[in-house]
């Protein structure tokens, strides 16, 4: 099986139009298609949601009963068409979502599983208890939808409009992840510090990615209403909103088409069941949640990551780079020789600890300069205070004539300051050139909207073109369609150079880039950092290959312990007894 | 290729799944059936699901067929199941559900595919205000305002003046604390407090203090099943001395056992069939409720039979009693067949059940009167009817 | 509201909340061990209790033969996931475990359930008939998913917890149940009247607190435990199975958890889906504490247990309402306090 490709579509749309009507289709399979269909709605969103961001929501169902409760009040008690339900519906599920979601995506791990079941046994007990919903009986008798007076009860029309709902989502999902703010998204789950230090606001693009699913069950719950014709809490409670969370995680929670494989899946053995059971055990007794929750276990021991990779052969798409792609405007580089980075009397302290104790030195534009000491001198952690992924408790950093002590990571990236990692931070479900291009996060301005709608392709197919040209200026051009973790560790590393590039920075730091690498491969980086220096760029680079550093930076800085032992040319920290202890002291 | 087999299997699974309806003889007559055997509402759906299996599958000459799924009381599954009989079940009635939320959902259904339906659950409002689309759905049970206004008049009788309430946090609980604030102010009696607890929760300490600080003549629980025993005895355990009132949602043997002597009693209104045996020869549902306890005893063990599986019966009662006329208007099956049936049952004169007797008009699809409660308390732990 | 009110209510929170704080405890265990979040927590107290009403009742409980058929799957699991480096006593260790010891509790229940042998010995012979079925589920269900990812652990164990709740359903029958007290007493003290099973709660509780300590602190599988918890893999170099942990961590859930049935079962009545609720509650704790504190997650259950409590007084119908959204500012804190989001699990 292949990919899915772009042409999906409209193939999909006639089948969505013409399939129901097929002679002899049974009315019943239309039926159950029609609930498969909205389920897989609120599934996809749960792609976005769990499997691609990773926080498990167990509140869905209940955000479906916001819309689905939003069109019934509307078209019941006010008279208003059910089509302006549906624009009502996404406000209301949208501004609902941003109002929980603020909350709930500043809770990390299992506290916002946890946040989310509070405020869905919230809401499910407040639907029951207002008189305005009917309480727990609710509202029965919403008209069904119309086209030009003709009302859609017949299970074949509604399959027509769910579906081409399902495709509108699944294409609006695709679009979304495949752009900037999509980007951003997938690099929620294991590269949140990386994309952060590139710009990304993380806390925004979780709550984008909350209120994105939430939407998604909004609209699911439109179409229940008007499919269902009647309200009432049941339906809106953590089981079934269980149910879609394993409907998502048996297709495969980060794949769209896993989610409509699930729905698919989990509705028809559920229907299967009903039928199958009373012939094998007799009509006494209940055995489908106990049959199925066996079956559930068997398929989890089986497909742990869902069935969905196990029958497609997953692959990130080989992207066609736009050689016309205007070049994205490059920021101006400071006048050598001026100070650029002032790092004074800095200290992270945790608890009795002093990681960094009271650390100076200052970078002049255009300088390399290495950043030396042993495994555990607090070389990272200086980097983690300069680039804001850490706060120090103490002292001040200066680029450019700014204070930037304390900043946000993205803001200091903003700022023109870029970095690779010590333990690669590259998305591993992401291509080499999707990562890459997260690095110029910050040059393109599109939003999640404008991708979703495809109006980003001018800017994105910009954003790709400065990627590759990076990739290409590293020597990893023919990298670019791999999966990002399939290449070799040192790769990796450079693969995250070229990710700083793309930020077009003033200054890049950078952790142990040499580390893994072979010798030409050694020698060629030191080629691509002093052509990079000749372009204006500042260095500050950690190495532990003393024969790379020496060879490459005017400076070094040494660091033991936490403090700062020595400064000055390799030759002066060369000869320095203060250096020579610190390292026989501990011969790696 | 094992991934091309994988698709091959899932889709012969999914698509060869469904089946079509059997090829069974053109006459039979097939009736859909969805209950809550399972979930929050399984102690009404078991019996009623064990009460089907004793239903005749011989009518007026016709074979009957029964289909019965489980909607868990969950309103989407319930529409499902029976748009799932309907389509594919090709059902000419359906019978169910248990609870009212998911009966209300399905009575549009009903009116849109034109095959009448008869619910066993306890809300008046599944058949009132009478509507283009409740003219499809009949329902068997007591409706509760019948219950409310039993209880109240009981309670003015015994010069009861303040009444405390504490029912589920449900549809059946909201049922009952709208029925039974009317009733109580037709009878001129104030209710100082109304509470609600859920159904599996393990302590009511909370509800009952307040209940008892109000120093209520009397308290009402309205709850189903043996959940309704735990804030009598917590009331008990608190030391309320005042008068006990249930619902007939109680009445069956499970409540007396869990509720052991801190039941005792307890008055509460109830279908006659609960005190079958104890009725006078004179009343006709005596033999009806005796000929359907002994049925449903003899497959389910002596004292298994609850009031709850009598609704499922007198479902098929009145399905029975309309199948003669329906046939005079169409095969089963047909369109007209179904109508017929609408027809017949709201044609239904004096029709004995073993909850009472129904007479249907166009405005009442109920059809009970006084005839189908009693006044029962419990006595030496056994129901007891008052006279 | 007056302070005898107050105390009343105060004692009921904090009753339930040792029950809350014990299933509390087992979920913390479990989780750190195999980092299953053990939603089927909660059908082990319905069973415990269920199992127990039965056996009072004179009745052969249908938990007896899921026990059996539990023993037979565990056994054809184990060999299935052994296979090529199974050995003599490894297999009779096997087999020891999953045929013998649950054909022995079989045989027992079936010869003494209509003896009716008195409460002790039914409270015994309940929780040798339930505790054993969770290392059981262990083996079949979440062994060989060790290494999946903690998404995928939670729908397995909430595929179980559907499942175990539709035996229930089959075997104990929709209708709740009552057993008698462990004893009769009842302390009065001023306004407060403290039943005896109240007592037994809390003094077990406390009890079970001291002996996990205990275990943990002093005892080398404890301290094994621990270290599986700390890092799986470094557990696993240094020669602790961490198969035998997660057996051993299910085992005292699935304990913990019947005995938690075995104490409520005379307070309150029990349904086959009454475990679902106590244990979210138990799960709320677990939690709030930290999913890694036990202290924390102690304290977080009683308070649970009086939030509940005071707000069933307050405003019953909003209990769950007052309760869950009462949760949401303090999970707020902790996440806080906790730092940023973790990066992976």
């Amino acid at each position: 099986m292949k990919a899915l490709r772009p042409f999906w579509p409209l193939p999909a749309l006639l089948v969505a139009l013409l399939l129901p009507w097929l002679p002899g289709l049974p009315a019943f399979w239309v039926t159950l298609a029609n609930y498969t269909g909205i389920s897989s709605i609120v599934a996809i969103g749960l792609v976005v949601l769990t499997g691609i961001s990773g926080m498990t929501s167990f509140g869905q169902a209940t955000i479906l009963g916001l819309g689905a409760y939003t069109t019934a009040v509307l078209s019941k008690y006010c008279d208003i068409s059910p089509w302006l339900g549906l624009p009502a519906g996404l406000i209301v599920t949208a501004a609902g979502a941003s109002l929980l979601g603020a909350v709930t995506v500043r809770l990390s791990g299992h506290y916002l599983a946890l946040g989310t079941i509070a405020w869905s046994v919230g809401l499910y007990y407040t639907f029951a208890n207002l008189d305005l919903l009917g309480r727990n009986d609710g509202i029965s008798g919403i008209p069904p939808l119309t086209i030009l007076d003709l009302k859609l009860l017949d299970g074949r029309a509604s399959f027509s409009v769910i579906w081409i709902g399902v495709i509108l989502a699944a294409l609006a999902t695709n679009n979304l992840l495949d752009s900037r703010a999509g980007r951003a998204i997938r690099a929620l789950k294991g590269g949140a510090v990386a994309a952060a230090s590139f710009g990304v606001d993380t806390p925004r693009t979780r709550l984008l990615a909350f209120v994105y699913a939430a939407v998604l069950a909004g609209f699911a719950g439109w179409l229940y209403a008007h499919m269902q014709r009647s309200v009432n809490p049941t339906p809106f409670g953590f089981y079934q909103s269980i149910q879609y969370l394993l409907m998502t995680v048996i297709g495969g929670a980060a794949h769209v088409p896993g989610a409509l494989l699930g729905a698919v899946l989990v509705t028809t053995v559920n229907d299967r069941l009903q039928d199958i059971l009373p012939r094998l055990f007799g009509a006494h007794g209940n055995y489908e949640s106990i049959v199925f929750g066996m079956l559930l276990i068997a398929v989890l021991q089986w497909a742990p990551n869902g069935i969905w990779p196990l029958i497609a052969r997953i692959r990130p798409r080989a992207r066609i780079i736009r050689a016309d792609a205007l070049r994205l405007p490059a920021r101006a580089m400071p006048a050598p020789g001026t100070t650029l980075l002032d790092v004074a009397r800095l200290r992270r302290s945790f608890g009795g600890l002093v990681a960094v104790n009271d650390v100076d030195f200052k970078l002049a534009a255009g300088e390399i300069v290495g950043l030396i000491g042993p495994n555990g001198a607090g070389k990272s952690t200086t980097f983690n205070l300069i680039t804001g992924i850490d706060t120090p408790t103490a002292g001040q950093v200066s680029f450019n004539g700014q204070d930037i002590t304390g900043w946000p990571a993205r803001r200091i990236a903003a700022a023109g300051i870029a970095r690779t990692f010590q333990h690669v931070k590259l998305v591993p479900t992401m291509s080499v050139i999707e990562n890459t291009a997260i690095g110029a996060h910050l040059r393109g301005h599109a939003s999640a909207l404008a991708g979703l709608l495809r109006l980003d392709r001018t800017e994105d197919a910009r954003l790709y073109a400065e990627a590759a040209r990076q990739l290409a200026r590293v020597g990893l051009a023919d990298m670019a369609d791999r999966p990002a973790t399939s290449l070799a560790l040192g790769q990796q590393r450079i693969v995250e150079i070229a990710r700083a590039l793309c930020l077009d920075p003033v200054m890049l730091l950078l952790d142990e880039p040499a580390a893994g690498l072979r010798h030409n491969e050694k020698v060629e980086l030191a080629a691509l950092l002093r052509r990079l220096q000749g372009e204006g760029v500042t260095i500050l680079l950690v190495e532990h290959d003393m024969e790379f550093v020496m060879g490459l930076v005017e400076r070094l800085v040494v660091m033991d312990f936490g403090t700062k032992l020595a400064e000055g040319s390799a030759e002066q920290v060369r000869n320095d007894p203060r250096v020579i202890e610190a390292y026989l002291g501990s011969v790696e | 290729m094992n991934r091309i087999r994988l698709a091959a299997a899932a889709i012969t699974f999914g698509l060869a799944g469904p089946a079509c309806p059997s090829t069974a003889l053109a006459d039979t007559i097939r009736v859909g059936v969805t209950i809550s055997t399972t979930g929050p509402a399984a102690s009404l759906g078991v019996p009623q699901r064990n009460t089907i299996a004793l239903l005749p599958t011989q009518i007026a000459g016709q074979t009957v067929e029964y289909t019965v799924l489980d909607d868990g009381a969950d309103s989407t599954r319930a529409v499902a199941n029976m748009r799932k009989l309907i389509e594919e079940g090709k059902a000419d009635i359906i019978l169910g559900t248990s609870t009212t939320p998911a009966s209300l959902a399905m009575i549009t259904v009903a009116a849109e595919a034109k095959v009448p339906m008869v619910s066993m659950s306890a809300s008046a409002a599944i058949i009132a205000p009478m509507d283009a689309a409740r003219r499809w759905v009949f329902k068997v049970p007591q409706n509760d305002s019948l219950m409310a206004d039993a209880i109240a008049t009981h309670m003015a009788a015994a010069g009861v003046k303040t009444v405390a309430f504490i029912g589920f946090n449900d549809a059946y609980g909201d049922g009952w604390s709208k029925e039974f604030t009317r009733a109580a102010s037709d009878n001129k009696i104030s209710i100082v407090a109304s509470e609600r607890f859920a159904r599996p929760d393990t302590s009511v300490t909370g509800q009952v203090l307040k209940m008892i600080a109000a120093k209520p003549d009397a308290v009402l629980i309205a709850g189903s099943g043996t959940p309704a025993a735990l804030p009598q005895k917590t009331l008990h355990e608190r030391g309320y001395t005042g008068k006990y009132y249930q619902t007939h949602g109680v009445a069956n043997n499970d409540f007396l056992r869990v509720g052991g002597k801190d039941v005792e009693g307890t008055v509460l209104p109830a279908g006659p069939i609960l005190v079958a045996a104890q009725l006078p020869d004179s009343n006709p549902i005596k033999a009806k409720a005796l000929d359907y306890t002994a049925k449903y005893e003899a497959t389910n063990g002596v004292g298994s039979v609850a009031t709850f599986g009598g609704h499922a019966y007198d479902a098929a009662i009145l399905f029975a009693a309309a199948v003669p006329d329906a046939l005079k208007s169409g095969k089963p099956g047909s369109p007209e067949f179904r109508a017929g049936l609408r027809d017949a049952m709201e044609a239904q004169k004096n029709l004995v059940m073993t909850h009472g007797i129904a007479t249907m008009t166009a405005e009442n699809h109920n059809g009970f009167d006084e005839r189908a409660r009693v006044m029962v308390t419990i006595q030496n732990g056994a129901w007891k009817l008052l006279p | 509201m007056d302070s005898t009110i107050l105390a009343i209510l105060l004692q009921d929170g904090v009753v339930n909340g040792a029950i809350y704080a014990l299933l509390a405890l087992s979920l913390v265990l479990v989780f750190a061990v195999t980092r299953v979040i053990y939603v089927a927590q909660g059908e082990f107290v319905a069973y415990g209790a269920l199992t127990y009403a039965a056996l009072d009742g004179g009745h052969l409980p249908g938990s007896v033969a899921l026990l059996g058929v539990l023993g037979l799957a565990g056994c054809a699991a184990g060999l299935w996931q052994a296979r090529g480096r199974l050995d003599r006593p490894a297999v009779l260790r096997l087999l020891g475990e999953t045929i013998v010891l649950p054909a022995v509790i079989a045989v027992a229940a079936i010869i003494l359930a209509p003896m009716k042998p008195g409460v002790l010995v039914e409270v015994l012979l309940t929780l040798a008939i339930v505790t054993p079925m969770s290392p059981l589920l262990y083996r079949i269900a979440f062994q060989p998913l060790a290494d999946a990812p903690v998404l995928v652990l939670l729908i397995a164990a909430v595929a179980l917890h559907l499942t175990l709740t539709g035996l229930g359903l089959v075997f104990f029958g929709p209708e709740g149940f009552r057993a008698p007290a462990f004893s009769d007493i009842t302390i009065t003290a001023g306004p407060l009247m403290i039943p005896g099973q109240a007592l037994w709660i809390g003094g077990l509780t406390f009890a079970l607190m001291t002996a996990l300590f205990a275990f943990f602190e002093r005892s080398l599988t404890g301290k094994a435990l621990r270290a599986t918890a700390v890092n799986r893999l470094g557990a696993r170099l240094v020669g602790i199975p961490t198969e035998r942990a997660g057996l051993i961590a299910f085992a005292l859930a699935g304990f913990i958890g019947a005995l938690s049935g075995v104490l409520i079962v005379p307070l309150t009545t029990v349904y086959y889906d009454s475990g679902f609720m106590i244990g979210l509650r138990g799960f709320t704790a677990a939690i709030i504490g930290g999913l890694g504190s036990y202290p924390g997650a102690v304290l977080a259950a009683l308070l649970v247990g009086v939030a509940e409590s005071f707000s069933s007084f307050w405003a019953s119908a909003f209990k769950e309402v007052i309760v869950f959204t009462a949760i949401i500012p303090v999970l707020l804190w902790r996440s806080l306090r906790h730092g940023p989001a973790e990066e992976e699990e």
